[in-house]
């Protein structure tokens, strides 16, 4: 292990250098490090080339990943090659991790740890999502940001919760660590995280690839809402020691979802799987489902599993059902009472909230002050999950009016209270009332 | 969710809601189980509940709270309102790693050899502080032995939490009483008591010489301990006294025992051991290099300690050489 001393440079393959001005941490792998090139701070990753079987191929694969470029700007992929050392010592260079980001790592555990320098005491800061909102569209951005990798025939290889920064306010996403990014088909060594590894890889029966990104992409999902592991329950538990031949049992051999239907020999153990518990019996039935086939049909068939624009529907569908009520409970639609087959009604303080019927999709959407609409739900030729089309607002003149605003690009056709079909342009809105019919174009909506 | 932004009248009607949402749900539950005798007394308790609204919200909250209790434990498929945020999460069910450092605190210590030990732990333990990211708790035990044998602290202290307390050097080694102490310690019923998952612990020994006491069936015994045997065991010789062949019994293979002749190898062989082995221990398998076939119990049992063995020479090789000074001159 060759480390990096602060104050040191290091060249670069096309010129300059960099100079080390700290450490970031350490991994697997080796050491990132924050340098300075060219006036500009970047993150320095540098291998322990000892730990790797092949060198030489893996440094011509993220020469391939930089001349390829990023699926889309949610990595922070490889920029630059360093040269290599005479012993074959090498590095790359990525951005830095904008400060607003947390770690999965954090978010799982969740709090970081701020190490003062001085004294190397550390105290502790909270990281939770803000908003539900939030934790939703990361969940969204997490789902797309695979499907764009793999739709450009790559594989992450080694998917696991030291791979995403998330910004807590937003739901932004960038993936790290996205040099064992290789063709599909290809392996350059790497295996992966135990409990994030598809359990034909823990066999040893298949490298990583397309197919097992989508376990593992499963498992991260899972981890993220549900905040427990989907393999570890009674079963696993009742080992007490995890040695290597527990761990081929339970994640391969004899893989057993904690909530699968037909298997309750692996059930969630209260006082140690307290969150799993208590989310599973949040979340709608179609979003357990998903996770209950990709951990029941998935763990045997690679072809079973989920995909990602699956997924994508799944979660742009349950971000569309969420309900802030104005008595400060934010929750899915799921966990409101439906009092008739067009309303929900909060069970804290009993608001009652109209829905709307998109003709695309048999759900309805709970109306609220504030909630909105996207692009990719008015036009079925739309992938655009980010740029909203429509949100409930207030009118400014007459209050406690709601209406909805076309915040799209495009007009509207929508039944007035007169019973007549007016034009909405972008900019307008039209006020919510009990025959409202929204033309989008092919979509419609009604109350 | 919270009754106390919301001001008096804001805590009243969400009591009120409350309370009618429970009687609402034993009234179900009754539908549900019809006969079922104690439902009715929780029926009866939400009623009084919510009778208790018009005397003082906060009461009716209380006790609303505490009817709700057995209402949401008699089905479990039923909401509690109070605790169905799917933000609230605690921190996902983690895996335990006992990391024991076993420590040689005899007389011939005395000097530059304690001394950077003490300086190389106090530096380590920041450094491997994330090294059990989301899925490890990771813990400490440091175990000194000379004439005595002690612990530094009495139970296994999260490494967040660890704080280095400088060790002095006296009196003879006696290495097989701490095998015994360490063997009772090492169960279920003491240092390894996580509720949850395990994995096996780190066992890391560094002496500077031969034991002064009868190791061997100490060792015999420790040998015969399941944490022992699953455990990833290294030794690290410290000057040219420390006998090599007594440490490969300890470790059980010679990849995992190495030699430190001087202070700059002392503390980077500590460093190199100490962060390998809590790695692989809290991270555990990793894909084998070159299979291809359907792996089998037999082919992964101790495979860590292969594998610790291997990362321990890979980095030895890279090793600066002896800087200068032996560590058994000069003193």
């Amino acid at each position: 292990m060759v480390e990096l001393s602060i104050g040191q440079e290091v060249e670069m393959e096309y010129g300059g250098k960099a100079e080390v001005l700290g450490v970031i941490g350490s991994g697997g792998q080796g050491t990132v490090y924050v340098v300075r090139y060219n006036g500009m701070k970047w993150a320095l990753k540098w291998y322990d080339i000892d730990k790797m079987k092949n060198p030489k191929a893996f440094r011509k694969n993220i020469q391939n990943n930089i001349s390829d470029g990023p699926p889309s700007n949610k990595f922070l992929w490889p920029k630059y090659l360093t040269k290599e050392t005479p012993d074959g010592t090498f590095g790359y260079l990525m951005e830095l991790k904008p400060e607003s980001f947390d770690s999965f790592v954090d978010i799982l555990n969740t709090y970081k740890l701020s190490v003062n320098p001085l004294t190397g005491r550390s105290t502790k800061t909270p990281v939770r999502f803000t908003s539900l909102y939030a934790m939703v569209t990361a969940v969204i951005n997490i789902v797309n940001a695979f499907r764009q990798l793999h739709r450009a025939g790559k594989s992450y290889q080694d998917l696991n919760d030291g791979g995403f920064f998330i910004n807590m306010d937003t739901g932004a996403v960038l993936v790290c660590d996205c040099d064992n990014i290789a063709p599909d088909g290809s392996n350059f060594g790497i295996g992966g995280k135990p409990g994030y590894m598809a359990p034909e890889v823990v066999r040893g029966v298949a490298k990583p690839n397309v197919q097992t990104d989508k376990y593992s992409l499963a498992v991260v999902l899972f981890k993220l809402l549900f905040r427990g592991d989907p393999m570890e329950g009674e079963k696993v538990v009742r080992d007490v020691c995890l040695t290597e031949s527990s761990e081929l049992k339970h994640y391969g051999q004899n893989a057993v979802f904690i909530y699968d239907p037909d298997d309750a020999s692996n059930r969630p153990v209260r006082g140690i799987h307290d969150n799993v518990i208590k989310f599973w019996r949040i979340y709608p039935d179609y979003v357990k489902d998903a996770f209950i086939r990709s951990f029941t049909l998935g763990i045997s068939d690679p072809n079973k599993r989920i995909i990602e624009n699956e997924w994508q529907k799944i979660f742009i569908r349950l971000r569309s059902e969420i309900i802030q009520c104005s008595c400060g409970r934010t929750n899915f639609c799921s966990t409101f009472k439906q009092p008739d087959s067009k309303s929900f009604k909060c069970p804290q303080c009993g608001t009652i909230f109209d829905t709307l019927k998109f003709s695309n999709r048999k759900n309805r959407m709970p109306l609220y002050l504030g909630c909105v609409f996207y692009e990719c739900e008015i036009d079925p030729d739309s992938e655009d999950f980010q740029t909203i089309a429509g949100e409930l607002v207030e009118n400014r003149l007459k209050p406690g009016v709601l209406g909805f605003k076309n915040m799209s690009n495009k007009t509207w056709s929508v039944k007035m209270p007169d019973g007549d079909y007016y034009d909405i342009p972008p900019g307008k809105g039209f006020p919510v009332w009990q025959g409202l019919v929204i033309n989008f174009g092919e979509v419609t909506a009604s109350l | 969710m919270s009754n106390e932004k919301k001001g008096a009248s804001g805590a009243e009607t969400t009591a009120q809601a409350k309370a009618k949402a429970i009687e609402e749900a034993a009234a179900n539950l009754m539908k549900q189980a019809p006969g079922a005798a104690a439902l009715e007394g929780l029926a009866a308790a939400a009623d009084q509940a919510a009778a208790t609204v018009k005397k003082t919200a906060k009461e009716a909250v209380r006790e609303a709270k505490a009817a709700a209790q057995p209402v949401a434990d008699a089905a479990d498929d039923l909401l509690d309102f109070d605790d169905d945020d799917p933000l609230s999460a605690t921190s996902v069910s983690k895996k335990s790693l006992v990391i024991f450092f076993l420590i040689d605190t005899s007389r011939s210590m005395v000097g530059k050899k304690i001394g950077e030990l003490n300086t190389v732990m106090e530096e380590l333990i920041p450094e491997i502080r994330r090294v059990g990211e989301a899925d490890t708790d990771v813990k400490v035990a440091v175990l000194t032995f000379g004439t005595q044998v002690r612990w530094m602290y009495n139970e296994p202290i999260l490494i967040e939490d660890f704080e280095w307390s400088r060790l002095r050097a006296d009196g003879v080694t006696n290495m097989g009483e701490a095998f015994r102490e360490l063997s009772a310690r090492m169960s279920r019923n003491s240092f390894l008591n996580s509720p949850s998952l395990s994995f096996a612990p780190v066992i890391f020994l560094m002496t500077d010489g031969y034991p002064s006491d009868d190791y061997k069936e100490a060792l015999e015994e420790l040998k015969q301990n399941s944490w022992y045997k699953f455990g990833l065991k290294a030794a690290l010789g410290i000057g040219s006294e420390a006998n090599d062949e007594m440490l490969e019994e300890f470790t059980g293979s010679k990849e995992t025992v190495v030699h430190a002749y001087s202070g700059g190898q002392l503390a980077q062989m500590i460093k190199i051991i100490a962060v390998t082995s809590a790695q692989i221990g809290s991270k555990s398998m990793t894909l084998s290099d070159d299979v291809n076939h359907e792996l089998s119990e037999e082919e992964v049992r101790a495979a860590k300690q292969k594998l610790l063995g291997q990362q321990i020479q890979d980095s030895m090789t890279n090793l600066g050489d002896a800087d200068a000074i032996s560590l058994d001159t000069g003193w």
